[in-house]
């Protein structure tokens, strides 16, 4: 190892920062076409392209010393075991008792308190409605 | 004492030199990046587990969030990850005044990011879209879904969590600022500045994934 640090040039900086732009845009648009189940895993894909491009070029774990990559790629590797091993349980709680299910997706009991509000978050009356309408053409 | 009278000053005495101190310190931030991705990671597990029991729900609540606004914050983030980025290669390129702009300028733009962030959760705070029993807003968005208080659970905690990343990192930038201008940080010494950036991308990388999953739910 030398004592002299790799320098990055200055247009692979700018190269990686309009490539995340750029994918970000790619994002937003999918997100409006309907793709059914693949807009997750497209919108994840385009996440994964951009986190990799940011830790290798701007963390400079490309030219870095491999352990700290081997550190990092652990991180996930733990993320990994972490939510396959929960949803192992968690998705397949109905499957041996379909109560458990029901009472997960049942609606919490504070719902029946709540009145219904308008958009500003301001409780209306059901049969008010109309009138609340004209008070709020005054303004 | 195993130093001579010509190791440099930046040098710490249980250091055998440099480029030793120098790795160290970047293989004690990874160490620290680890424990951060599993800290996020506790809370993507959450996301995960309650959007594979309530995806209509996560689909009808996520609507009502400002895809505009996280937008925007994305592409602030990204930008300040590149001045931040730059501040390191100006140094490196013995560059201080630029770098000293570079740092000011994703100081301020991590301020935008949070003054963004402060706008979104102004809104909700008024209309009620809030975690678990704080939760009211029963508008005509709303009506027919069930438990939104989830995804505004999740939604705040995860945004928070990273809010106070990034308020910590503004931090972080504002020390460098002070040791660059002190002219404790150069060419030959600036692994605050290095460890210091590999933090903010870390900050950047987590926006990264919560953008689509809370603004742009297919």
């Amino acid at each position: 190892m030398s004592n002299e640090h790799h320098i990055t040039p200055l247009r692979t900086y700018l190269i990686i920062a309009g490539s995340l732009l750029f994918l970000t845009g790619v994002t937003v648009w999918v997100s409006f076409i309907d793709l059914g189940s693949f807009n997750i895993i497209l919108a994840m894909a385009v996440a994964t392209l951009k986190a990799s491009l940011v830790v290798l070029f701007f963390m400079h774990l490309l030219w870095d010393d491999k352990k700290n990559l081997v550190v990092f790629v652990m991180s996930l590797m733990f993320l990994g075991i972490f939510i396959t091993f929960t949803l192992l349980d968690t998705g397949f709680r109905g499957g041996i008792n379909p109560e458990v299910k029901n009472s997960i997706n049942s609606k919490a009991s504070f719902y029946d308190n709540l009145p219904l509000t308008d958009t500003h978050g301001n409780p209306v009356d059901s049969h008010d409605n109309h009138h609340e309408d004209k008070d709020d053409s005054h303004h | 004492m195993s130093h001579n009278s010509s190791s440099p000053d930046f040098l710490h005495h249980h250091f055998h030199d440099v480029d030793q101190q120098y790795q160290t310190s970047k293989f004690g931030m990874w160490a620290f990046i680890l424990t951060e991705v599993l800290t996020f990671g506790g809370l993507f597990v959450a996301y995960t587990v309650y959007r594979s029991w309530y995806p209509e729900m996560f689909y009808d609540a996520h609507l009502l969030l400002d895809v505009n606004k996280g937008m925007l914050n994305t592409i602030v983030l990204i930008s300040s990850s590149l001045t931040m980025a730059l501040a390191i290669w100006a140094i490196q390129k013995k560059n201080k005044k630029l770098s000293l702009w570079m740092l000011v300028i994703t100081w301020i733009l991590a301020l935008g990011f949070l003054g963004i962030k402060y706008l979104e959760y102004s809104h909700k705070f008024e209309v009620g879209q809030l975690p678990g029993i704080f939760y009211s807003y029963m508008g005509p968005e709303v009506v027919n879904i069930d438990n939104p208080h989830i995804f505004f659970g999740i939604y705040f905690i995860m945004t928070g969590l990273h809010g106070l990343h990034v308020a910590i990192g503004m931090g972080l930038i504002a020390w460098l600022i002070y040791l660059t201008k002190k002219d404790k940080l150069h060419s030959d010494y600036y692994t605050p500045m290095e460890t210091v950036g590999i933090f903010w991308h870390l900050v950047d990388l987590i926006w990264i994934y919560l953008f689509p999953l809370f603004y742009l739910i297919g």
